[in-house]
């Protein structure tokens, strides 16, 4: 497996040397630093159901960033009636990263600024897509642990929530699907991993309904000129719409493996 | 869920919920339980070594349902003034809302922080890695090992799949060789060369559950574990007996604990097997 950084051990402050000397993000084949075409998203595996305890649950890796949700619900709101939605669910959301999830061990896995922010995040997004008039006065729980991390953080975990909720059966409006871009040497690049984050260059996350191409999310850091924007974010949509085709099959084989599997149970 | 038209399934399932304890009796009297399993029997156990690779040694574990990972961070540290050539080995058990509704989420409950500290009692016990082995430079630089033990879907007995779990871990890991170099006082780290860590005995853990004040038996789901009435933690190490834990719960007889410790050597054998076949395949 291709090593993508290397961290050099020092304490008590840790340095990390994001990319060897003279690679470079974008070669001038077009080839990047992990051997994709700029266009070309990382190869997406995940399955539905690995959970006995939780009502929903899926596993995705995508590229070497490995997450898993789970999701509980709907059920009563916990805390008493005093926090529940008299005319919708309250969706209640938990993004954690295992410690050793990173290069540097993690030393607050939730609770810290960053992780704060990524649960409100992902709380905004699936308020979005549920549909939450459903089932008022209830709660549901996500919850999101990031096993691996290697760049695109928020767009798997958003991926794994999708199919966490659809194999808890909750109704949305549409698959929520997040995919991430940047821009370097005039090209944009599709899907980007750690090194490419933590290079400096401008970074897009987007998180859209696919079949009706709306966004749901959107996330800009870095500096990007107006003239490319339209590129990037085309780039990115088109990546939604590609994370979207592989989440679809993944849900259709697992349901027709459970309803094989029902068949014969009640033969 | 579905609801099924059978009425014998219907009746089935408002047993199950209504009078567990009855039941577990119906199935007890016959020596097997609901689930097909004999009373010494332990559910099927899947052991994945070396699954993140961020982490220098990480084991992913499957007791039946109950998922638990274990991932290993090494870092530096000096070492304690009394103890100058002493290393670290910091266990962490973490049950979060993730793995079952029983969990809240917030600090670390009862149960997470017993089971941390029964984790740290075994590494202590068993001596499974000295800690003079984590010395690179005595006074000065130590490795901390850092042991997080994470359960992904609580199915009971996480007392076992957590040390299984850790133990793996431990054989699997893999760390940079250093050198301190005393001009500078700064370690040098390798960027390719590893060394395993020295794995001296390989502690085992096996839980019995006590149901209705006389009967025993091995690897309690979540359901069975609560209509037990106590239950008995055998850790074996290797041919010893390291660690012995019935916190309260029915009393047992001497002729009962013997049976379970004969089937804890026992099952420290199968596990140990297990183990070893998983590390040969990878290293192939």
């Amino acid at each position: 497996m291709f090593s993508c950084y290397i961290v050099t051990f020092c304490s008590p402050r840790i340095r990390k040397t994001s990319s060897m000397a003279g690679m470079e993000l974008l070669s001038d084949q077009g080839f990047r630093i992990d051997g994709r075409k700029p266009k070309e998203l990382r190869r997406i595996q995940c399955r539905l159901g690995v959970f006995n305890q939780a009502d929903g649950s899926a596993y995705i890796e995508q590229g070497n960033t490995k997450v898993l949700a789970a999701v509980y619900g709907p059920h009563e709101t916990a805390g008493g009636r005093g926090k529940a939605l008299h005319d919708r669910v309250l969706v209640n959301c938990q993004y954690s990263m295992a410690t050793f999830s990173t290069g540097e061990r993690k030393r607050r896995p939730r609770g810290d600024r960053k992780s704060k922010e990524m649960t409100m995040h992902l709380q905004q997004t699936f308020n979005a897509a549920i549909m939450t008039s459903l089932y008022p006065r209830s709660q549901i729980d996500i919850y999101v642990e990031v096993l691996q991390s290697d760049g695109g953080n928020y767009c798997a975990s958003v991926n794994a929530a999708t199919l966490a909720l659809i194999d808890a059966g909750i109704p949305m409006k549409d698959y929520v699907c997040a995919c991430s871009a940047s821009f370097v040497k005039d090209c944009p690049m599709v899907d980007i991993n750690f090194l490419e984050e933590s290079s400096g260059g401008p970074e897009l996350i987007v998180a859209t309904l696919p079949k009706s191409s709306q966004i749901v999310f959107l996330e800009m850091n870095s500096r990007l000129h107006e003239d490319n924007l339209s590129k990037v974010l085309d780039v990115a949509v088109k990546g939604t719409k590609d994370v979207y085709q592989v989440l679809d099959n993944a849900v259709r084989d697992h349901i027709s493996e459970v309803s094989a599997f029902h068949k014969l149970d009640q033969s | 869920m579905y609801s099924s038209s059978k009425p014998a399934e219907t009746a089935k399932i408002s047993v199950r919920a209504a009078r567990p304890l009855e039941y577990y009796r119906k199935f007890l009297e016959k020596d097997v339980r609901p689930d097909g399993r004999e009373l010494g029997e332990f559910r099927p156990t899947i052991l994945n070594i070396g699954c993140i690779s961020t982490a220098e040694g990480s084991a992913l574990v499957k007791l039946g349902n109950t998922t638990v990972m274990c991932g290993i961070k090494a870092e530096f540290a000096t070492p304690k003034t009394e103890e100058p050539s002493n290393g670290y080995l910091v266990p962490n058990v973490e049950l979060s809302p993730l793995c079952s509704p029983m969990f809240r989420p917030g600090p670390p409950g009862e149960q997470a922080q017993v089971l941390s500290h029964f984790v740290n009692e075994v590494l202590n016990q068993s001596c499974c890695v000295r800690k003079e082995d984590l010395c690179i430079k005595t006074g000065k630089l130590v490795w901390v090992l850092y042991c997080d033990i994470l359960c992904l879907d609580y199915d009971g007995n996480a007392p076992d799949a957590c040390i299984l779990s850790l133990l793996a871990a431990l054989k699997s890991t893999m760390l940079p060789a250093v050198k301190y170099n005393e001009e500078t006082e700064k370690p040098e780290t390798d960027s390719v060369k590893t060394e395993p860590l020295h794995i001296l005995s390989n502690p085992v853990s096996s839980t019995f559950a006590i149901f209705d004040d006389h009967l025993l038996f091995v690897d309690p789901t979540v359901q069975e574990e609560s209509l037990a009435t106590g239950t008995v933690t055998i850790v074996t190490n290797d041919n010893d007996l390291c660690l012995v834990q019935k916190p309260g719960g029915s009393p047992v007889t001497a002729d009962q604990m013997n049976t379970c410790f004969e089937r804890a050597f026992s099952r420290s054998k199968e596990v140990l097997r297990l183990i070893d076949e998983i590390l040969h395949s990878i290293e192939r």
